[in-house]
């Protein structure tokens, strides 16, 4: 026992060394909940907007600025929606990198069940990216009802895309990072997945369908799949999904109404909730695609919170008399 | 073959065995529809097999193949734990001091080897009063348990951490990028665990490793139950080690026998019981005068050793196991179950604490890290079973996973039906701190989560007026209700809900369905 030396100064050097780094380690740890949005107050009454311009990327007068398209393919329908906007080259630039965000939100259901957005509709916008000169069409969601990958696959989306020559991201959780909303009104900041944010084309493709708490979950409540800490954006749903959608700015909205959710939303699960409406709806504004979309459930955009105040924040507009809306019947 | 060649075997074996284990590990995650392999070596496990089949009082034809390691345990003896077993391989690779002859002098006492083998007659007749407890103590289960809830864990975080960290330099990206979807969404799948049991599960298997301080693999001489059961069958094996005269007793064979049951004060001859048949001592004998033969056509069992348990000592130990069988009888869960304890999905449909063979595959495989070990959430008689934490993870409406992983059946092979029709818990909402009941702010989350196609929480019109987060002008509040029969009590509500700490739906116990006190 006594033969044993003393440590060396060496060793004792070299442990405190190891010891140093597993505590710089620690360090790289991100903190994992949003710490500046927890109050107990929240901003009840909007402030009228002055600063904020309206900034609308909108087409100029004249051309299309909606298109419904009617019709028994899924597919065909919304290649026929694209095509009265303008083409998918119309937005689509040789080399671009673009985003599709469907709506997947959990792996409870296939596509049937109009709780995840038509793989077909997915697909054929996938195709026509790439036929357009896309580097590579990434699809995304990130669902609260099992894992992302048994979600692309029960939705049917997985394989429809891969077959189509996208692919299937699974969103990263360092990749979501805490981003100014400059015209947020009661959200300043959220954590949004990046990648989102610095695609050269996001296209947005929700499903239709009733939803209790948002009223319908369309265009804009789509957006809320990109961001973390989504059970604190309920806090003031209505407000902070316009707030998003102020940040994050479709440059397409597809809104798949080929099958839409009338009852227990947004997780559904009987097909008598279902209906086949077999109808798409298209435009770059996604105010008025999401306004368009109310019509569908025997609704206006007066009866959502959300589409009021997304085009009170002048992201788009909800009237639908102002704006020139191409119907069309495949 | 050469000496040299049989050791060259062995050590491919281990390593493929070890491999094997972590690869099934690794794979048997939730992807949807992919079958789950997992679970192979339980089904060759003899003690799993015995005390899950006794505990449970019935046949279960998944477990039947471990006859398999019995028949060959008979033949070539305690080759399990030599060759095979993944746990002893990590014993046998992070003890230190191989090939040292001073440090024999250190171990303890040969009699402490009776150690494996009251341990072992304890479990048998636990078993035979229908517990399980000490399951937990089988080397599989051991390492599955401490893969799952703690080493993968960590493994996952430090690298999530670090991609963390790396992520901040936007160069790096396209390669950070790479190898995530390469590698670490394969092999993590994005899945974020915490678990309550992981200091104690860690603790516990480093503890393990640190006897091999005292002797080589000290666990698997000293204390393993299978190694018990094992060692027990060897002493009947017709492959065993002999040592012809003349030797020279220069002791080398000794020096390199990993259990160190090569005994110098008896001709160096060893324990068929102790004998992982490593066949170190061959290759060490510079004579040749080491070898195993077979015992045919004269085979005749081994003769006892002074490290044996007596009749007495059996006898004692039998009386302690049916005082710990009383024990458990008048821990409070004999009475009323505890009102977070949920079990996986279907164990309401059997014996679940008597079958449950305390793995922790079901643990490994649950896509959102809700299953959890307990530590004393059931009793000490239940540590290391399963249970639903809703709060760190919900059951997956549509997910069967721990369904088709469970070894013994405890979690029985119910279908996707059956399993909705089976609930485990039954939410239920504190009215005073839910947002819309206690503070008239307006909150839907729990009824949007429900994954009931005919939702389980619906939202009643209620008389408080809305103030803020979103409700505008005089619109009135919804307030969830939970519909008794319509819940399964799967805790996607409690998982979501956003009220800080405790949630304000909670998934409590169904009722229990033994009668209290119900014996043996």
């Amino acid at each position: 026992m006594s033969k044993k030396k003393p440590i060396s100064r060496r060793d004792f050097i070299r442990w405190l060394g190891m010891a140093g780094a597993g505590v710089a380690l620690t360090g790289c740890a991100k903190s994992d909940l949003p710490s500046p949005i927890l109050t107990n107050s929240t901003q009840t009454s909007l402030p009228v907007i002055s600063t904020s311009s309206p900034t609308q990327t909108i087409a100029p007068a004249g051309n299309t600025y909606l298109v419904v398209s009617r019709g028994e393919s899924p597919a065909e329908i919304t290649r026929r929606a694209v095509e009265a906007l303008g083409g998918m080259h119309k937005f689509v630039k040789t080399g671009n990198d673009v985003i599709i965000k469907p709506n997947i939100c959990t792996d409870y259901h296939t596509f049937e069940y109009a709780v995840t957005t038509n793989p077909e509709v997915v697909a054929e916008l996938v195709r026509e990216c790439l036929a357009a000169g896309a580097r590579w069409v990434r699809v995304m969601d990130a669902p609260f009802g099992g894992t992302s990958e048994s979600a692309y696959r029960k939705s049917g989306i997985a394989d429809a895309v891969t077959a189509a020559g996208g692919q299937m991201e699974v969103m990263n959780p360092a990749k979501f990072t805490e981003t100014p909303i400059p015209q947020g009104v009661d959200i300043k900041k959220w954590w949004v997945y990046q990648e989102v944010l610095n695609a050269d084309v996001l296209i947005n493709v929700p499903i239709a369908k009733h939803h209790n708490s948002a009223g319908l979950t369309l265009g804009c409540k789509n957006l809320m799949g990109t961001l973390q800490s989504r059970d604190l954006i309920h806090e003031n749903l209505h407000q902070r999904i316009a707030d998003i959608t102020s940040l994050i700015r479709p440059d397409l909205t597809v809104v798949d109404a080929y099958r839409i959710l009338t009852q227990n939303g947004p997780t559904g699960g009987n097909l008598n909730d279902v209906k086949l409406t077999k109808t798409i709806i298209a435009s770059q504004d996604i105010v008025a695609a999401d306004s368009y979309a109310c019509t569908l459930f025997g609704k206006t955009a007066d009866d959502i919170e959300y589409i009021k105040l997304a085009s009170r924040m002048g992201i788009g507009t909800k009237d639908l008399s102002s704006i020139k809306i191409e119907e069309l019947t495949v | 073959m050469k000496p040299a060649s049989w050791q060259r075997l062995r050590q491919i074996t281990q390593v493929l065995a070890l491999g094997l284990f972590i690869f099934l590990f690794i794979q048997s995650a939730y992807l949807g529809q992919s079958s789950l392999l997992s679970g192979v070596f339980y089904r060759l496990d003899p003690l799993v097999a015995v005390t899950a089949m006794l505990a449970g009082r019935l046949i279960i034809p998944a477990l039947v193949l471990a006859i398999g390691t019995v028949i060959f345990t008979l033949v070539f003896g305690r080759i399990w734990c030599g060759w095979f077993c993944p746990l002893g391989t990590i014993l046998e690779w992070t003890s230190l001091h191989k090939k040292k002859i001073a440090v024999r002098k250190s171990e303890p006492s040969s009699f402490w080897r009776k150690i494996k083998f009251l341990l072992l007659l304890v479990i048998l007749v636990l078993a035979v009063l229908g517990n399980q407890t000490l399951l937990f103590l089988d080397p599989n289960t051991i390492l599955t348990r401490t893969l799952a809830a703690a080493i993968w864990p960590e493994l996952r975080y430090g690298t999530f951490s670090l991609e963390n960290f790396l992520y901040q330099f936007k160069f790096l990206w396209p390669v950070l990028d790479a190898i995530h979807a390469g590698l670490i969404v394969p092999l993590f799948h994005n899945i974020q665990s915490v678990f309550i049991a992981a200091l104690p599960i860690f603790i516990f298997f480093l503890g393990l490793i640190a006897l091999n301080w005292s002797a080589e693999r000290f666990w698997c001489c000293y204390l393993c139950p299978l190694g018990g059961l094992l060692g027990w069958l060897s002493r009947y094996s017709l492959l065993r080690r002999e040592v012809h005269q003349p030797c020279k007793q220069c002791g080398l064979c000794n020096a390199q026998c990993p259990t160190g049951t090569i005994d110098p004060e008896n001709g160096f001859r060893s324990d068929p019981a102790e004998c992982v048949v490593c066949t170190n001592c061959v290759k060490s004998c510079n004579q040749g005068d080491v070898a195993f033969h077979w015992q045919l056509p004269h085979w005749k069992p081994v003769v006892k050793q002074s490290y044996d348990p007596s009749r007495r000592e059996a006898l004692v130990t039998m009386a302690t196991a049916i005082t710990g069988a009383a024990l458990a009888g008048i821990e409070p869960i004999a009475r009323r179950s505890p009102e977070h304890l949920i079990r996986p999905p279907g164990a309401t449909l059997t014996d679940f604490e008597s079958l449950c063979v305390r793995c922790g595959e079901c643990v490994r495989v649950c896509p959102t890290q809700g299953l959890q070990p307990s530590l004393l959430e059931g009793g000490w008689q239940n540590i290391m079973t399963p249970h639903l934490v809703a709060r760190l993870g919900y059951c997956v409406y549509n997910c069967t996973a721990c369904i088709q992983s469970c070894p013994s059946g405890a979690i029985p092979k119910i279908t996707l039906d059956e399993k909705h029709a089976a609930p485990m818990g039954l939410a239920s909402i504190n009215r005073d701190r839910c947002l819309p009941w206690a503070f008239n702010t307006s909150c839907v989350v729990c009824e949007e989560m429900c994954p009931m196609p005919d939702k389980a929480v619906v939202l009643v019109q209620g008389k408080g007026q809305g103030q803020g987060l979103g409700q505008t002008g005089n619109a009135e509040l919804l307030k969830p209700h939970v519909i008794r029969e319509k819940c399964i009590g799967c805790g996607v509500c409690e998982f979501h809900c956003p009220v800080g700490g405790e949630a304000a739906i909670q998934v409590y116990s169904l009722p229990g369905n033994k009668p209290p006190l119900s014996g043996i």
